[in-house]
């Protein structure tokens, strides 16, 4: 195999157990003959890689200008008040992590916030809360 | 494979097809200045210390990576590439800490030299927050202070290229990227050995041999 499978190994990974453990981009670094420092290089260059154990759900708002034009730190407060977490940080019963990210493609609906794979747009604190309350 | 004309700073040189505008130029005694680059590694082009200006290019082009080609015209010293050098450096300099910032007589510091050789003037940039990181002295042969690291890589591909063990990875990016040994710890003595080829290639004192105890 070859070094440019690693992006599709890391992703692959990282679908299967939520995240990027050092025992398996040691694995993977073993598999491709590379250094386990250049693994952990490409997984920490994405922000939607994780090289440490999330949550069942990832919420990740956009901190970008239009988000931030629309009160996005509203959206990321309300979170916080939900859940009782700061972003970088996991709930203790490891239902969410909360995550601040670059722009999701969202503008249009700013502000906006991706929970998983799903966009919600056109916050407000009380719809996030009915979202968040739609997740096991 | 013929040799490729050149006209360079109104120079004409000449020179094998292949050589790039910094290998031409030196071939010719026109000397550019350069800081990710060493003759004996592969060329990167992440500094763009060593730009010139193409006659007909867009933009200025790194001439450490970029080959010669049939009847190009470059200026190593044009204002437009003095200007872009200037800034660079002072880009670089602005989040670099280390002993040449506060003692004008430190020595050692090819970014320092730089600077004063393309007289930088007073800083224009502020960085908000400066990389800073524990100094790291597990290793008896490598000592890593890299809040000093410029990122030029040039540590990495020597010890990848010249010394063949690959201790070195780039991880993070932007503001965050760093130079990491596996998974981000501080190096140690067990991948390292003690050849020392990375301090020589530093050009800064953030990789430098630990103080005999
Ligand atoms: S440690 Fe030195 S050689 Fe390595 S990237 Fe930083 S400045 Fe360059
Ligand atoms: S020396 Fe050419 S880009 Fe750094």
């Amino acid at each position: 195999m070859e070094r440019n499978e690693l992006l599709n190994m890391i992703k692959e990974e990282q679908a299967k157990n939520g995240s990027v453990s050092e025992g398996a981009m040691a694995d993977m670094a073993q598999i491709l003959q590379l250094p386990i420092g250049d693994v952990y290089g490409v997984t920490t260059f994405y922000s939607f890689l994780s090289t440490k154990p999330m949550g069942r759900h990832v919420i990740r708002i956009c901190k970008s200008v239009p988000c931030f034009l629309q009160d996005g730190a509203m959206v990321a407060a309300a979170i916080e008040k939900e859940l009782g977490i700061s972003p970088g940080e996991t709930t203790s019963g490891g239902r969410f992590s909360f995550e601040l990210t670059n722009c999701i493609g969202a503008c249009d609906q700013a502000p906006a916030m991706l929970v998983d794979d799903e966009v919600y747009g056109d916050l407000t604190p009380e719809k996030i809360g009915e979202i968040l309350n739609s997740f096991d | 494979m013929g040799d490729v004309n050149v006209v360079i700073d109104g120079e004409k040189v000449s020179g094998p097809e292949g050589n790039t505008i910094l290998e031409a130029a030196n071939e010719a005694g026109i000397n550019i200045p350069t800081l990710c680059h060493r003759p004996d590694l592969t060329p990167d082009g992440n500094c763009r210390v060593c730009v010139v200006e193409v006659e007909g290019a867009p933009r200025l082009v790194a001439s450490c990576h970029t080959p010669i080609s049939e009847g190009m015209v470059i200026q190593t010293r044009s204002p437009k590439v003095l200007a872009a050098r200037r800034t660079v450096v002072e880009l670089l300099l602005a989040g670099h800490t280390g002993p040449c910032v506060t003692d004008e007589c430190a020595k050692d510091c090819e970014l320092h030299y730089l600077a004063a050789e393309l007289e930088v003037g007073p800083p224009r940039f502020q960085v908000k927050k400066r990389r800073s990181y524990p100094v790291e002295t597990l290793s008896p042969y490598v000592q890593r202070d890299m809040g000093r690291c410029i990122l030029c890589r040039r540590c990495v591909r020597a010890c990848a290229e010249i010394a063949k063990k690959n201790v070195f990875s780039m991880a993070y990016r932007g503001f965050r990227s760093k130079v990491v040994v596996d998974c981000d710890v501080p190096l140690d003595k067990e991948a390292c050995r003690d050849c020392g080829i990375c301090i020589d290639y530093c050009p800064t004192s953030a990789l430098t041999k630990p103080k005999a105890n």
